[in-house]
């Protein structure tokens, strides 16, 4: 799949603000010492909302006519992106009048508040996993089209959000909260296992070939023509192709980018590290991102000559 | 009610894309149109094109066979084309189960196309709306039309006649009869689309009997003896 | 739309359904705008029947006429694709004038006026016809007009007129008319409905695209054989049953084997043989001899005529052949009562054919194709041919007069064109299937191969070419025509062409389309002589029509030492900027297909259909939106502006107002001209009849074409049947009722032999290469040798045959600049077999050079399955010059695309004889050998990619508009679906 870079700033930057409100609202309610805290609490919330504001204008970008946008919330009841809309525009109301509580009342938020964070939480981790089910829905697409992808989803929006919300606690505090700390290195060490899971997945040899797609099972089959001899939507949309030394390379660097080095900054701790492995664990999420499109094998691609998907 | 869609013979499509560019012709100024190109006279020329062919060798050399396959919009009984529409622009009618596109209510987010197998939808280059086969919603039913120029534009164009179209849920229907008798089949059914449009595979080899000889008869014309017939 | 129904009945049929959905859709057209117009497609040759919707001036739909006698309402993809010619960038707007004192080639022009460009060549024009007219040379394309501009030429008085006949398939041609009066070609078509077995050689698209296609439907349909005889299996071939990957150039072979086979097993149609064709008549066997191979005839006697003669088994003596009541003996040797020793023609033809050469197992070697398979579909036809006949109880009358009850139908049928063609053994290969069809018997007979009208003629038509010209006096006959024997060449007494192109003389003296691909290299040369001006009409000769184009762009431009042009003046015809435009001197801009008024002629070739007469017209559907002119117009003007005879009265005024008025008015012969439809004054005439001034009204009612419907005892074995023979000479589409005795053994090729030989009455060529090559070409019974070029080169250093292939979306270089079909090609490959592409160590999309003989190319090379291991190929006419056609410099046509034409050398190979300067060519038709071309392939270095060789940018056209960048084309806005909210809300819930 071609890789829009609209769409992997959408989903990379509005994950982390999800998992970060997410994470933020979880901990106050628990009552951790280190967010009853009402600058971090505040700047933690903007955060998250910039963040979840600057993805979704993202999101429009990668659309072709945007001037009918707003009709996205027509089809909530069958369409994951429909749903996505419909709770990423839900959310707006309660998180804005949790970042109004805090504003007001600070950490010693009222019932009315309190709920309203906690439904924050609850969408944004609703509208993630619907994201997430635009792709896992996909039966076109072997690679997506498993739970694995909004574990994937859950989990890396989460673990970015720890890191954002380790590194503002840790700026805005001075000391780092061991509790944040454990939390997010579980989520690291979550995400990894997710990752490598599904790297693991959807390297084994399954699905349609050339052969199934075309109905002739008996013998070898070839493309001769594609009936146009330069690129087509379908080419430029489906037929991204990436050689797989260059794919293997990006990888491991995802792999360091994303886990590895955050994981061993947030292990160390001092608070710059922190924000370094906030934003190093962006850099390594939008690769991420990135390979999810590129190593996507939409089944269309038979049809163009791909001996299997 | 209908289930409209076509029959695409595999065994007589040439490959001569007559049905392509009857289609682009017809839609241009259809409902769904137009169906714009980008750098038409310039390097990589592409555009929006509802039905394209594609030509398949099955076997190796020396015993390969050709295979042209036709491909536009299947008319899918279960379109997820369709559910995962969020502006509502992508549906299926009722009446006669034909998969459209609104393009007054397209965003152009390109979700319909990944959600199709078979490469049936092409966003439009100038438009930024996705286009796909109507069936020729525009013909079929309109009644200005000569009755038998109420077909596809592709089916009247076929100069092979390898496209056919009709009911599949009238078992008397030319279609339903083309499918039992030549055993069509549709293109990836275990996505589980149910694709209505189907495909004849290419028939066996005719067999022919060979005059029955006797070993050579001789090698010179010396002996053949002439047979008396009047001119 | 009608009326609303409001409750529907619940158990709806299909059709109830739609008209209750009807009423819920909008009008989706805006029909008050609308006109619907009939003509006839030109985006090809095969001419079918349009119907074209138009909105506003501006095309909405192009669809086909159903009622069409040609393509019965189907179209291709080029037919479907006529709204993006006519908004081709590439329309040339005005007449244009190399500006005096540029670069011919630099494509600077000046706009000029119609009345300033037609002074401009009415002078030149003048001139010439009063001084030497054949220093006129005028040669055209792919027009379909030559019946106009052939009449033309004989009225300027010029011998250097051609069509491009002889580039293309005159093989084919005058394989046909030289042996069964009609011809595969335009001039015959299998016999869709009722053959069984059908054998396809060397077609990828043919002139008959959609009659064809149509055609296999039906056959496969009824479970009818296909099998495909062709190097690759692409389009056509890749529907067929059984796939012949045959050696390019050695169909002969396979043919005459096959031949070889049947008369092993004497599985012949002997009644078919004595009735219809010359196998009884008896051949003078004296060796060395004056006379030798020629036909015995009776000898003159008072009052009779000399005949030649048979051996009639009932009398037991010598008869004419041509008598009703006899028995001839088809086998035997006879003493003439002079002693002359005689074979019987199927004798000769026996012994020739049962010989070893010809066995299965010496023919598999030659092309490729197993000995089992050459026995097995020889065996397979035989079986079709004799076991599943089919008759059709019909009454008709014989040539002789006898009533017959019934056509006996043999159904085998073949279609050949120019993979047997494009080949210099083409003729003879040509002949050789014609053979193979006769003796099966399955000429002209259901199931078989059919003529179609006016043909078939007598063999061969009897039209010699022109020889004479002298200032301001038209030919006496028409430039091109049918030798029959050495005197009939066109040649001085001392045996030098007399014609630009060399044809009908000693190097290919049965020319009969010319030799169009002689004339630059020819005029440059100066060999035979230098012209004045070079006419041409739609015919991109700067680019994919002429061999070695690169070498070609460079004659164009030669100049003397004086400075002036090799060829002075170079005026040409074109719709759009081609490449031949910036080469031209004067441009005159055509009209486009829909634009003009056009005939499809009987007197050229018709559109007929085998059991009807047909022709059709073209009448303008689209207003021009420039300063265009037909060429139709060009020629009829010119020709009452030069005063040609047959164009003015008495008293020098001009007979003809322009196009529509000369064809209305202008007759062949009483009752005959360009339309054979609605003649008469009150337009109830057809075939002959008085002119009608109303004639292009009534083509118009009647969507544009003329149909005449053969009775059906007029169908069938028409070169012997006499109902059909009085028709045919009624119309005038031949000239005798008598039988037409079909060819086998060719009397007129032997008389060439003759000559060759030293032993004929008459001219003979006085230079060995000439004598060799009549000797050895020139035999009346076809043969198999090797293609010229292979002949002449070492096959082991070109181990590759490469060939092309007609795509069937593309019309050689037009269509590159439709903006929907160079979507589906813009760039062309070199495919090649994987099998042999892997021993040769090149890889699939990798970057070659190919080489030939006479130049090399740098292309791109795609692996396949489906092609002979020794055959490599491209789709023709892709590659364009940069600039060109409206297209961008970094198009893919001029980047990567590549001609082929550049390997093709015009002239033999090199080898320091005679033949150095011969063309490339059939040595007895002087058709093109496009496809003899030898080639070796090596990778190209690492980073050595991009065509090559390319060529400078064409300039654009002064005034030109740059081309758009992107299109959305529509004639009016879309009507969308009327749809309440809740269905929008819901639809694609379960
Ligand atoms: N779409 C389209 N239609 C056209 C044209 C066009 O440009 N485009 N051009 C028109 C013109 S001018 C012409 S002349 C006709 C030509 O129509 P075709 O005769 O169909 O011409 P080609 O495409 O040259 O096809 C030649 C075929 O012969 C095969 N071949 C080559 N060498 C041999 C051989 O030695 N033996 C055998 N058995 N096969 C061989 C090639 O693989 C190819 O399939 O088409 C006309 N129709
Ligand atoms: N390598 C290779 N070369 C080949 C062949 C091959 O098989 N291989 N095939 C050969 C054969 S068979 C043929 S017939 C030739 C064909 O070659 P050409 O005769 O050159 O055919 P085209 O390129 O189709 O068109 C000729 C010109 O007609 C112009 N034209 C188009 N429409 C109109 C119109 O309405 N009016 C006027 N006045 N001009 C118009 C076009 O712009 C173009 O410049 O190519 C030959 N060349
Ligand atoms: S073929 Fe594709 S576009 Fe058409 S209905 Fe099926 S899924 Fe939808
Ligand atoms: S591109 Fe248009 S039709 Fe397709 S899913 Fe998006 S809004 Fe629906
Ligand atoms: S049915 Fe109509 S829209 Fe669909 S492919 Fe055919 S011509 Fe195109
Ligand atoms: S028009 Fe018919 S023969 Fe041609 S590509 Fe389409 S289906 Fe095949
Ligand atoms: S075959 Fe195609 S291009 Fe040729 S005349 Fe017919 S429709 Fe037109
Ligand atoms: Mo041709």
């Amino acid at each position: 799949m071609h890789p829009a870079f609209s769409v992997l700033i959408f989903t990379v930057t509005s994950g982390a603000g999800y998992g970060l409100i997410t994470l933020l609202v979880l901990a106050q309610l628990a009552g951790l010492p280190a967010l009853q805290d009402r600058t971090l609490l505040l700047s933690g919330t903007g955060l998250a909302l910039a963040m979840i504001t600057v993805g979704l204008l993202s999101s429009t970008l990668h659309l072709a006519n945007p001037k009918n946008a707003w009709r996205a919330f027509a089809r909530f009841r069958t369409s994951w992106l429909s749903r996505e809309a419909v709770f990423a525009v839900l959310f707006y109301p309660v998180a804005l009048l949790y970042l109004f509580g805090i504003f007001r009342q600070g950490a010693e938020l009222n019932g009315f508040f309190t709920v309203c964070g906690a439904l924050a939480a609850g969408l944004a981790m609703v509208t993630l996993f619907s994201t997430s089910m635009i792709y896992a829905s996909l039966r076109t697409i072997r690679q997506w089209c498993t739970p694995l992808t909004p574990l994937n989803y859950l989990a890396l929006g989460l673990m970015s959000g720890a890191l954002w919300l380790t590194a503002l606690q840790a700026l805005l505090q001075d000391k780092l909260s061991p509790a944040l700390q454990g939390t997010a290195l579980g989520l690291v060490l979550l995400g990894t296992v997710a990752k490598l899971i599904y790297l693991f997945w959807i390297g084994k040899p399954a699905g349609a070939t050339i052969r199934t797609a075309t109905g002739f099972t008996q013998a070898s089959v070839r493309l001769l023509d594609a009936g146009h001899s330069a690129g087509t939507f379908l080419t430029d949309e489906f037929g991204y192709n990436v050689a797989a030394d260059k794919l293997l390379r990006l990888r491991f660097a995802m792999l360091g980018l994303a886990f590895l080095l955050p994981f061993l900054l947030l292990w160390q701790g001092p608070a710059l590290a922190m924000l370094l492995a906030a934003l190093l664990c962006m850099a390594g999420l939008l690769m991420e991102r990135w390979l999810f499109f590129a190593e996507a094998r939409h089944v269309v691609r038979l049809y163009h000559g791909a001996p299997r998907t | 009610m209908a289930k409209l869609g076509l029959v695409v013979d595999l065994d007589t499509c040439v490959g001569c894309h007559g049905c392509a560019t009857a289609c682009k012709q017809w839609n241009t100024s259809g409902t769904i149109g137009p169906l714009s190109d980008s750098d038409p006279y310039g390097r990589d020329p592409s555009g929006a094109w509802l039905n394209r062919i594609r030509t398949y060798e099955v076997g190796d050399t020396p015993n390969s066979k050709t295979v042209n396959m036709p491909m536009s919009c299947m008319h899918c009984e279960d379109a997820a084309c369709v559910t995962v529409c969020p502006t509502g622009a992508s549906y299926k009618r009722k009446e006669d189960g034909i998969v459209l596109v609104d393009q007054d209510k397209c965003m152009g987010c390109n979700l319909c196309s990944w959600a199709c197998p078979y490469g049936a939808r092409e966003l439009d280059p100038q438009q930024g709306t996705m286009k796909k086969c109507t069936l020729c919603v525009d013909r079929i039913y309109d009644e200005r039309l000569p009755e038998e120029e109420r077909k596809p534009a592709c089916v009247i164009t076929c100069p092979t006649k390898s496209r056919v179209f009709g009911d599949f849920d009238d078992p008397d229907s030319e279609v339903s009869k083309l499918v039992r008798e030549r055993g069509g089949q549709q293109l990836m059914p275990e996505l589980g689309y149910n694709p209505v449009n189907t495909y004849l595979p290419p028939r066996n080899k005719k067999a022919v009997e060979v005059y029955e000889v006797k070993p050579s008869l001789g090698k010179t014309v010396k002996q053949w003896v002439n047979k008396v017939i009047a001119r | 739309m009608n009326t609303l129904t409001t409750d529907l009945p619940c158990d709806l049929e299909p059709q109830d359904l739609i008209d209750t959905l009807a009423v819920e859709l909008p009008e989706f057209e805006p029909r008050e705008s609308q006109q619907t117009k009939y003509t006839t497609c030109y985006m090809c040759a095969c001419r079918c029947g349009i119907k074209v919707t138009v909105e506003d001036n501006k095309v909405r739909y192009i669809q086909g006429n159903p009622n069409h006698p040609i393509n019965k309402g189907v179209l291709c993809a080029k037919g479907n694709s006529g709204i993006m010619k006519q908004m081709s960038p590439a329309k040339l707007r005005t007449p244009l004038l190399r500006k005096p004192g540029t670069e011919r080639g630099a494509g600077e022009f000046e706009e000029i006026s119609w009345d300033r460009a037609l002074d401009i060549l009415e002078q030149r024009l003048a001139h010439i016809r009063a001084t030497d007219p054949n220093k006129l040379a005028y040669f055209t394309g792919r027009d379909q007009m030559q019946a106009l501009t052939g009449m033309w030429a004989s009225q300027f008085g010029t011998l250097n007129w051609a069509a491009h006949g002889g580039f293309c398939s005159v093989n084919m041609a005058a394989g046909g008319l030289y042996t069964l009066g009609h011809a595969f070609w335009e001039f015959g078509d299998p016999d869709w409905a009722n053959t069984k077995y059908f054998m396809l050689w060397g077609v990828a698209e043919d002139h008959s695209s959609n009659p064809i296609k149509l055609g296999l439907k039906t056959l496969k349909e009824r479970g009818a054989k296909f099998v495909a005889v062709n190097p690759v299996r692409t389009g056509y071939q890749a529907i067929a049953d059984e796939w012949i990957a045959i050696r390019p150039g050695t169909d002969a072979m396979l043919a005459l084997s096959m031949v070889h086979v049947l008369l092993k097993h004497r599985l012949i149609d002997d009644e078919f043989l004595i009735r219809y064709t010359n196998a009884p008549q008896l051949v003078v066997n004296t060796p060395g001899q004056k006379g030798d191979g020629l036909f015995y005839r009776s000898p003159v006697s008072e009052g009779k005529a000399s005949e030649i003669q048979v051996w009639d088994l009932n009398s037991e003596t010598f008869a004419d052949a041509s008598r009703a009541d006899i028995a001839p003996a088809l086998f035997g040797e006879f003493t003439a009562p002079d002693g002359t020793p005689l074979r019987t023609s199927m004798s000769i033809l026996v012994d020739k054919y049962l010989d070893d050469q010809y066995a299965p197992e010496n023919a598999a070697r030659e092309c490729g194709v197993s000995a089992e398979t050459i026995e097995r579909l020889a065996l397979e036809m035989a079986h079709v041919a004799f076991k599943e006949s089919i008759t059709l109880d019909v009454e008709w009358t014989d040539w002789a007069g006898r009533k017959q009850t019934q056509f006996i139908g043999r159904p085998v049928s073949m279609h050949a064109m120019r993979g047997i063609s494009a080949h210099s053994n083409g003729f003879q290969t040509c002949r050789a299937i014609h053979l193979l069809q006769v003796l099966l018997g399955t000429i002209d007979c259901p199931g078989g191969h059919l003529a179609k009208p006016p043909f078939p003629k007598h063999i061969p038509p009897g039209i010699k070419p022109a020889k004479v010209s002298a200032p301001n006096t038209p030919l006496k006959s028409p430039p091109l025509g049918f030798p029959t024997c050495p005197e009939d060449l066109v040649i001085d007494g001392d045996g030098k062409p007399l014609r630009i192109d060399k044809a009908y003389s000693w190097d290919a003296p049965i020319s009969a389309h010319g030799l169009m691909h002689m004339v630059i290299s020819n005029a440059v040369n100066g060999d035979p002589y230098r012209i004045d001006t070079l006419m041409l009409f739609m015919a991109n000769m700067a680019w994919n029509s002429s061999m070695n184009t690169a070498q070609t762009l460079e004659m164009l431009c030669a100049k003397e030492d004086d400075g002036e042009y090799k060829i002075p003046f170079i005026v040409c015809s074109d719709a759009f900027h081609s490449e031949m435009v910036a080469y031209s001197d004067l441009v005159l801009p055509d009209t486009t297909y829909l634009e003009r008024y056009d005939t499809i002629s009987m007197l050229d070739r018709p559109i007929s259909e085998p059991h009807a007469a047909c022709d059709s017209v073209r009448i303008p559907v689209i207003e021009p939106d420039r300063d265009v002119l037909s060429w139709q117009e060009v020629m009829i003007e010119m020709a009452g502006r030069l005063g040609f005879p047959a164009f003015t009265r008495e008293d020098g005024s001009r007979k003809y107002e322009g196009y529509k008025d000369f064809i209305i008015n202008f007759e062949k012969e009483p009752g005959i001209g360009f339309l054979a439809g609605y003649r008469g004054k009150e337009g109830d005439k057809s075939l002959r009849g008085e002119p009608n001034p109303r004639q292009w009204e009534a083509y118009e009612e009647n969507e544009g074409f003329f149909e005449f419907h053969l009775a059906p005892n007029q169908r069938y074995l028409r070169h012997a049947n006499r109902d059909y023979l009085e028709l045919a000479k009624e119309a005038g589409w031949v000239g005798s009722t008598d039988q037409i005795v079909i060819e086998l053994y060719s009397e007129k090729l032997q008389t060439f032999r003759l000559a060759g030989q030293g032993l004929y009455d008459g001219p003979m060529p006085t230079e060995a290469h000439h004598k060799a090559r009549l000797q050895k070409y020139f035999d009346p019974l076809p043969f198999y040798y090797m293609p010229l070029e292979e002949q002449r080169i070492d096959r082991d250093e070109y181990p590759f045959h490469a060939v092309n292939q007609r795509p069937m979306f593309m019309y050689h270089s037009w269509d590159s600049q439709n903006a929907w079909l160079r979507q589906i090609m813009s760039q062309n490959y070199l495919f090649m077999n994987r099998v042999a592409a892997e021993k040769a160590g090149i890889e699939d999309l990798s970057w070659v050079w190919v080489e030939s003989h006479n130049g090399r190319i740098r292309v791109q090379v795609k692996l396949m399955e489906g092609c002979n291991e020794q055959t490599v190929w491209t789709w023709n006419a892709i590659a364009k010059q940069k600039g060109a056609w409206g297209l961008s410099k970094d198009a893919n046509e001029a980047t990567d695309g590549f001609l082929m034409n550049h390997l093709i050398s015009e002239l033999l190979p090199r080898k320091g004889d005679e033949l150095d300067r011969v063309t490339n060519s059939d040595p007895v038709t002087g058709q093109a050998a496009w496809y003899d071309l030898r080639v070796k392939i090596t990778p190209a270095a690492a980073g050595e990619t991009g065509t090559w060789p390319t060529f400078r940018e064409v300039k654009p056209l002064p005034g030109a508009k740059a081309s758009p960048q992107a299109l959305s084309y529509a004639t009016h806005r879309n009507v969308n679906l009327k749809r309440p909210m809740h269905d929008i809300l819901t639809r694609g819930e379960k």
